[in-house]
């Protein structure tokens, strides 16, 4: 999300309308930019706060006289039980992997959708169409593909009644499959506008130097896009902690492919066990905040660009 | 030249990426119901036949679906494009306080963890009584789409040439035909388009579609889905819920073959114009 | 207000029977109400987890549910279902078979109305049974001479082992069977006492264990539901099955179509479902469904009425020859239509009155996913399961674990 327009000029303000003005302008900001701000904090921290205090309760909704205090009870039980750490280590797993595997596979279709000459107009269309799908159509047309009862991939690739989804790690495979094609395209066009920005006259010096395609690459382009990378890094990787949509449809979470997001749906709304599903939604949460502070703490993301410094 | 007929091959196994999981999506649509259990399950129909997406229509379940999506994703596009644009005019064009905190507000939502708010908005919810219906919908989803719509809009704001506006003004174009003339076809392009990827964003949600619904009411494609049986219990249904899917995906092939380059400006927010 | 009221009965699927029922008491009712039909989904958890939901969100158009009988405890400890009149209550009981009338009870108070009922059978092939020298009709015919006969002929056992309710539904009858439950005191709620450690839950580990891990369990066991189990029954490797009685009208229909023959269908037998002790009857799986009111109803009075009318005598026997689900009166498996029907019906009837729940908790759900999580897959069962199950249980209902 790089901004490179400069605010154009205003003359300048006569002496005493100066003041005038600018606390005019102000407190137009303030109006015109509240009603988002409203929105966004009554929608997100008032239930968040709310479940902070659910989070303290042992309370299921279907037992309301058996509803009582327990202050962090739920919080120890969470971060001491195995199913909580195999959804981590689910979770854990598939970010890594579909990170991984569409930075390079971005990086390819970005220097495809800058390079290309004829076609450039198909492909970018081809590119959003993943983009614009949704997900869970995606979900079921890569579970279809792969099922025992409907898929073609058994037949293609000769496994016979390979059951895919009948083990852990096949079925994480399929996931990240699903997730993979859906969403590279974004982090390609989040990856192409930071590759466009790279100066062209470094490229030619080195050019003229005699560093080869590869070389340029990696000394120049990278380098130069850093930023870039790292803010389209840290919302992909955002992205895969809290996915959801995939395996809920392809596996309903069944031989431990569940995920965080997936437990709080399932405490929540499936078994309604409000107190502890509210703990693992602040836990989820936290596990985010933890993310984001690595990548800008840690990996030194620069995010003035997308706060709009 | 050599070297660009590479990059043509390669934009042709992108195509191909994008399109095969959709051409599998439109044969297994097309396939009767007897396919599905069939011993070697292949790519292409035995025998072609529509009658899954007549059977899909006939379906209670899918139209009520199918309006409460379209109703919900317009109206949570329109509220969301009005609020993010009085937001985005602000950031792009005024210095006011609380401008880094709205843009540092919008990022956290962005990385917010939607998972965590189904338990609180479920109890909340039927507390006041808007669990299961439009609104209880409409408000989540204004709330994740700001934050793509504010950026959106505002880099496009950011690119608008103002002076334009007093140099109408200085010719003669009073306040609001200054506005009319210059500003608004200027601004369109970018509000437009905002819209189309806030549209995408609430037609495509699911977690809060499947925790906030209950019935036909309020339930919307994508959690639909999930329910779909067959013709009878024995039956699968599959090709249905693939005739549904090719169904709603329709929309969003048209609009993206329609505006492809305005998305692409948007989400690369003006870096990639044409 | 003009018209009647129009009441809303939300069924779990069927080809039809309950909105003819519904359609039947709306016109016997002289104009005292409507009948608006809602169906569910096909899947008793997902049946569970739409109504949860609603009538935690107070939900007033649900005025008449079908529910499964695992559910009644919860919902009614809930407060989301409107207990039937002491007057209703004498009405309704009347005529029913005490098991499924007691799947209805919560505190011994009645909060749904019985309305279909099952029991689970044992199968088996005359001709292999013959064979091997049992005879599956005797009164103390086991599991474990099941399990010897179908090794000695190198044929399968079909039963239920997925991941699911059907798996819980084998492990209780096992225990119940054995003399044991699964939960002590269970109206105790939070308190019950998970009891699978015992003589009948070692025998019954015993069982399953052995079962899944020798020649005699279909290679599918472990995914296998009701469909899977009569596809293995009713194929060359088939010798015994438990299963519901709806399995011989669809082997008929089977017949009918052409796709099984009649000589397998003439072969098929029925028995009561095998004991564990030889000494000690064995208690079948009871299923079925009931009907509630919701607690947010407008019209409650009104939907008792309706209640009333589609549980009576002859609309259930009616709906056991349309639909196939045994009916929850005694007097219907006298009747000749019926005995025509089924020429099993008095086992079935024996079965149901004898029938073994499950556990009656408002913590079902807990319960059961405790049990099936712990005791799947079948061939990891061993004699420390049930003790596990124990422990995990408890701790998952106090909320020291994560279910």
């Amino acid at each position: 999300m790089t901004v490179t327009a400069t605010r154009p000029d205003t003359p300048a303000p006569a002496a005493g309308k100066g003041s005038d003005r600018a606390r005019g302008e102000r407190r137009l900001g303030l109006y015109l930019a509240a009603p988002s701000f409203i929105v966004m904090v009554l929608v997100t921290a008032y239930p968040l706060g709310y479940a902070i205090v659910l989070s303290l309760f042992n309370y299921r909704l279907t037992d309301p006289a058996g509803r009582s205090f327990v202050g962090l009870n739920n919080y120890l039980v969470i971060l001491t039980d195995p199913v909580w750490w195999n959804d981590f280590a689910t979770t854990f797993a598939i970010t890594v992997v579909t990170v991984a595997v569409e930075l390079v596979l971005g990086f390819g279709f970005a220097f495809v959708m800058l390079r290309i000459v004829r076609g450039r107009g198909p492909v970018r269309t081809a590119i959003l169409i993943p983009y614009g799908i949704i997900t869970v159509v995606s979900a079921f047309i890569w579970r279809y593909a792969f099922a025992i009862d409907s898929g073609f991939v058994n037949q293609w690739l000769g496994l016979g009644d390979f059951n895919w989804f009948g083990d852990r790690w096949s079925a994480i495979f399929v996931i990240c499959l699903s997730e993979i094609w859906k969403t590279t395209p974004f982090i390609s066009l989040l990856l192409l506008a930071g590759l466009v920005q790279v100066p062209e006259e470094m490229q030619e010096a080195a050019k003229v130097d005699g560093a080869t395609a590869w070389q340029r690459l990696w000394k120049i382009t990278l380098p130069s896009m850093k930023a870039a990378i790292m803010v389209a890094l840290l919302f992909r990787t955002l992205d895969a902690w809290r996915i959801f949509d995939n395996p809920f449809v392809m596996t309903g979470g069944a031989n431990n492919t569940e995920t965080i997001s997936f437990l709080a749906y399932r405490q929540n709304v499936s078994l309604v066990n409000l107190g502890m599903g509210s703990a693992v939604s602040v836990l989820l949460f936290l596990t985010v905040v933890a993310i984001a502070w690595i990548f800008v703490k840690g990996f030194k993301t620069d995010l003035s660009q997308v706060r709009g410094d | 030249m050599k070297q660009s007929r590479w990059w043509t091959i390669a934009g042709v196994a992108i195509v191909v990426y994008s399109f095969f999981p959709l051409l599998w999506m439109i044969s297994l649509s097309l396939k009767p119901p007897s396919d599905i259990v069939s011993g070697e399950p292949q790519f292409l129909p035995t025998s072609w036949s529509f009658e899954n997406f007549t059977q899909v229509f006939s379906q209670l379940l899918f139209t009520r679906a199918l309006i409460n999506s379209i109703g919900i994703s317009l109206i949570a596009t329109l509220l969301s494009v009005i609020v993010a644009m009085f937001a985005a005019y602000a950031i792009a064009r005024l210095d006011f306080p609380g401008k880094k905190v709205l843009l540092s507000l919008a990022l956290g939502i962005a990385m917010f963890p939607q998972a965590a708010l189904v338990g609180p908005l479920f109890n909340m919810w039927r507390n006041i009584g808007i669990y299961d219906t439009w609104i209880g919908l409409i408000i989540p989803y204004l709330t994740f789409a700001l934050p793509l719509s504010i950026w959106t809009m505002s880099a496009f704001f950011r690119q608008i040439p103002w002076e334009m506006e007093q140099a109408a003004q200085v010719d003669g174009a009073t306040s609001w035909q200054a506005f009319r003339k210059v500003i608004v076809p200027l601004a369109a392009p970018g509000v437009f388009t905002t819209a189309i990827l806030t549209f995408f964003f609430c037609w495509n949600d699911f977690l809060f579609a499947i925790s906030l619904t209950s019935t036909n009411n309020a339930r919307t494609v994508p959690a639909a889905l999930a329910f779909f049986q067959g013709a009878s219990m024995f039956e699968s249904a599959v090709p249905y819920v693939m005739a549904a899917s090719v169904v709603v995906t329709i929309p969003v092939v048209i609009l993206v073959l329609a505006f492809q380059r305005r998305i692409v400006a948007g989400l690369t927010a003006g870096a990639v114009k044409g | 207000m003009s018209g009647p009221p129009t009441l809303t009965w939300y069924i779990n699927p069927d080809n039809g029977g309950q909105a003819t029922r519904a359609q039947q008491c709306a016109d016997a009712s002289g104009g005292a109400y409507t009948v608006d039909i809602q169906t569910l989904p096909s899947d008793a958890t997902q049946q569970r987890e739409q109504l949860v939901r609603r009538l935690a969100a107070k939900d007033s158009s649900i005025d008449v549910m079908s529910l499964d009988v695992i559910y009644t405890a919860e919902f009614a400890n809930a407060g989301f279902l409107r207990p039937y009149t002491p007057a209703e209550t004498a009405r309704i009981s009347e005529g029913k078979l005490p098991a499924p009338l007691k799947t209805g009870m919560w505190k011994d108070t009645l909060y749904a109305a019985p309305s279909k009922s099952n029991a689970q059978l044992l199968w088996f092939r005359k001709s292999l049974a013959k064979a091997a020298g049992v005879d599956p009709t005797s009164p103390t015919f086991t599991w474990d001479e099941m399990i010897k006969a179908a090794l000695g002929q190198g044929k399968k056992i079909s039963e239920q082992g997925a991941r699911y309710e059907g798996y819980m539904v084998w492990i209780n009858a096992l225990v119940l069977s054995g003399g044991g439950q699964i939960l002590t005191d269970a109206e105790a709620g939070k308190n019950a006492r998970p009891s699978m450690a015992s003589r009948a839950g070692d025998k019954a580990a015993e069982i399953v264990g052995s079962l899944a891990r020798s020649s005699a369990a279909a290679p599918d066991l472990t995914v296998a539901q009701e469909e899977q189990a009569r596809a293995v029954f009713q194929g060359d490797d088939g010798m015994f099955m438990l299963n519901w009685p709806y399995v011989l009208a669809a082997a008929r229909s089977a017949v009918e179509e052409g796709t099984l023959d009649q000589s397998v269908v003439d072969d098929i037998g029925y028995a009561r479902y095998p004991r564990v002790f030889a000494d000690r009857p064995s208690a079948p799986p009871l299923g079925g469904s009931n009907l509630a009111i919701g607690a947010y109803s407008k019209y409650p009075e009104q939907a008792a009425a309706l209640v009333e009318c589609a549980t009576s005598l002859e609309k259930v026997t009616q709906y056991m020859l349309d639909e196939g689900e045994p009916s929850v009166y005694a007097a219907s498996y006298d009747d000749p239509r019926v005995r025509e029907a089924y020429p099993n019906a008095d086992l079935i009837r024996d079965s149901i009155a004898e029938g073994g729940p499950r556990p009656i908790t408002p913590f079902y759900v807990d319960v059961a996913g405790s049990v099936i999580n712990t005791w799947h897959p079948p061939e990891s069962v061993n004699r420390d399961t049930p003790a596990e199950a124990d422990a995990f249980m408890a701790d998952v209902i106090s909320g020291r674990r994560l279910l």
